[in-house]
């Protein structure tokens, strides 16, 4: 028998008993809601949670410093030390050569490896932040020109991206904007902070200030145009804010040639011919791609660190929940399952006769199977669909209510419910899955009806 | 001679309540193709059960059927159901058509689970419909038809995937005379130059020795007597 005609023959058979199939379909589609419902609750708890994180671009970027020494192992005593089995956990593989040094060979090197996009050494310049009174000693970040349009800068509040790499142009976080300025954030734009920093760049103003080793550094101060106020200070990075206040082109910092001088590491680090990064940022082309970069890293013996590592536990703690959730929602499905059950019953009863009918002018036993299996998956389809719909729709009316009263309490509205395209998929798949499940016995009972015994019935 | 159905020693025996009844207690005969054989017998003397029994819709307890010389017996469920679409076609008293469908749906349906194609079938329910003079009606429900055209619907059913074989289980028993002749008159055309096969089980003596070229008489399950019209 054709599967078409199977098919005409199970669509007739519902057809013929509208309201028992619509009522059974109802009790699927009430199923699958609640179990789209919890599930979408999840996805959106897990959006609101980690979503920030994944907006935040940070899932791409691998954060690379020098091999820590040796030393920092050997000496966790205690198993529980979390800093130990931190560095444990970020750093260079035993085999890896140590103390490989984090420079532009380095650079050159970690840029070759496969699935790498782009690798820039992370350049913080400490700098004196003056505009008008205010005055601050902070850290100018370094902010690559690829970074338009990624992470914090996705919303740029006002204004724009730096323009061009060379010019003396600045970015500025909103929390910075009103610190130094009571007005509007928004009238700082084109405005001019005053940097101040150690450099051997720009016009001397003072004596030149004589370091061992024979550099000079000279005190630089140059003035940076405010082009944007980005809304939200950068994502906590794996080793502190990734930007910071004040931020300013990549190029551009590296040309000011200023030196950390907060600490003796860091002259020397800048005594010899070849400079080394304490950080340096290696994004890959996809965020799953991570892993396996981080690893070739720390082959290279350099400490690699990405937020997924983090994410790693969050995430199974939210398959955990949506499982449960999950479960939950299958409560009013397993019911429903049984009203297909009953209802395929009913059906053969009624049927009986003509199921003897069909056996006797030749129908086999496998044609009865089918004709009642893909009746009761048809039942399971209309209810998966209008599930769908009705899961949503219920989602949708709690979503506004409970926006409704979050922004009653001042607190900004939320997404509480998220229907990603596999749980559509899933919701449907899985309601067929049920019904023909359901389904399976009504139908063996009937493909094995006596077929003398069938013709008699009334 | 062609031999269309044999049995031998054929048995049917099953238990009500406490009694065993012996349905059929062995059963020998043969039927010719081209044959036009009449099964006579009062209620329960075990002629139903017999055509039942070549037709394979039911197991026997003892004893052989065959087929065009192939025995039922080793056949598989399956092969089962294939044997009653291809080779028998059946004729019931109370007709037997789904309520639901049409004159042509009923026959169209015994094709369907031979695969036929749904322009070929309704092609030929129309042909098979306009062959047992039901040419107008191929779209009136079996409760719009009288008995006498549903019956005609139901040969027509049975002539769907061409079988060798017609098994016709009282056809004229919920008919009145005039109408059960035109009923047999069509079996007969149907057998007409030995073109099929005709098993008819009837109770009526006179309608088996007016139609059938030969009448077996079955008492409590043994034939006991045969004659040659």
């Amino acid at each position: 028998m054709r599967l078409g005609d199977t098919t005409h023959l199970a669509l007739r058979n519902l057809r013929e008993a509208v309201l028992r199939t619509a009522l059974t379909a109802l009790g699927v589609s009430i199923g699958i809601a609640s179990l789209v419902g919890m599930v979408s609750f999840g996805v959106a708890l897990q959006d609101q949670v980690l979503g920030n994180f994944l907006r935040s671009g940070v899932f791409d970027s691998i954060t690379v410093t020098p091999a820590l020494r040796p030393m920092a192992r050997g000496r966790g005593r205690g198993r529980g030390n979390v800093g130990d089995r931190f560095r444990e956990a970020i750093g260079p593989s035993k085999q890896a050569p140590a103390g490989a040094r984090l420079d532009d060979d380095a650079l050159r090197k970690l840029a070759a490896l496969d699935k790498v996009r782009e690798v820039y050494p992370d350049v913080r310049v400490p700098v004196e932040i003056t505009f008008g009174d205010f005055s601050q000693f902070a850290a100018a970040t370094g902010v690559p020109m690829s970074a338009r349009g990624e992470g914090v800068f996705q919303q740029i509040a006002f204004g724009r991206f730096f323009p061009n790499e060379s010019d003396d142009t600045c970015l500025i976080s909103l929390e910075f904007a009103h610190r130094i300025s009571e007005g509007k954030a928004e009238d700082l734009l084109g405005k001019e902070l005053t940097l101040t920093f150690a450099s051997t760049e720009g016009a001397a103003q003072a004596a030149p200030l004589g370091l061992p080793g024979g550099i000079n550094v000279q005190r630089g101060e140059k003035k940076f145009r405010i082009v944007g106020i980005v809304e939200r200070q950068a994502a906590p990075g794996p080793l502190g804010a990734m930007f910071g206040a004040v931020m300013i082109p990549l190029a551009r910092a590296r040309r000011m040639g200023a030196y950390d001088l907060s600490n003796p590491q860091g002259i020397l680090r800048q005594l010899t011919d070849k400079p080394t990064y304490t950080t340096v940022t290696v994004k890959v082309r996809r965020p799953q791609d991570a892993e396996e970069v981080e690893k070739k890293i720390r082959d290279m013996g350099f400490t690699a660190f990405s937020i997924a590592d983090l994410m790693q536990s969050q995430k199974k703690a939210f398959i955990l929940l949506d499982l449960f959730l999950g479960l939950v929602g299958s409560i009013a499905l397993t019911v429903a399952s049984l009203g297909i059950v009953n209802t395929m019953v009913m059906s053969i009863l009624e049927r009986t006769r003509e199921i003897g009918i069909m056996k006797a002018i030749g129908g086999s036993d496998e044609d009865v199977r089918k004709i009642f299996l893909i009746e009761a998956a048809l039942i399971g389809l209309m209810g998966g669909v209008f599930g769908l719909v009705l899961g949503w729709a219920v989602g949708r009316a709690i979503n506004y209510g409970a926006n409704y009263y979050l922004q009653s309490q001042g607190a900004p509205a939320a997404n509480l419910f998220l229907i990603p395209w596999w749980l559509i998929g899933g919701g449907i798949a899985f309601a067929l899955l049920v019904s023909l499940v359901a389904g399976s016995f009504p139908a063996m009972r009937a493909s094995r009806l006596d077929p003398i015994q069938a013709l008699r019935h009334d | 001679m062609v031999v269309a159905v044999e049995t031998r020693d054929l048995a049917k025996h099953y238990t009500m309540g406490q009694a065993l009844v012996r349905a059929l207690d062995g059963v020998t005969l043969q039927v010719a193709r081209g044959e036009f054989v009449g099964l006579l017998g009062t209620s329960g003397s075990g002629k139903s059960t017999l055509l039942n029994l070549i037709a394979g819709l039911d197991h026997p307890t003892s004893g052989t059927v065959k087929v065009f010389d192939r025995s039922l017996a080793s056949l598989s469920r399956a092969e089962l159901s294939l044997h009653r679409r291809k080779n028998v076609g059946m004729i019931f008293q109370s007709f037997n058509l789904i309520p639901t469908m049409t004159a042509a749906e009923n026959v169209a349906l015994a094709m369907m689970f031979a695969g036929v194609p749904r322009a070929e079938r309704d092609r030929r329910a129309r042909k098979l419909l306009e062959q047992v003079g039901l040419g107008g009606r191929q779209r009136h429900r079996p409760s719009e038809l009288s008995g006498g055209e549903q019956q005609r619907v139901s040969i027509a059913r049975a002539l769907a995937n061409d079988p060798e074989i017609l098994l016709a289980d009282e056809p004229t028993g919920n008919l009145d005379s005039r109408t059960g002749h035109e009923i047999l008159t069509l079996l007969q055309a149907l057998n007409a130059g030995g073109a099929r096969t005709v098993v008819l089980v009837t109770h009526d003596a006179s309608l088996a020795s007016r139609f059938a070229q030969r009448a077996l008489t079955l008492l409590d399950g043994r034939i006991v007597a045969e004659t040659r019209s």
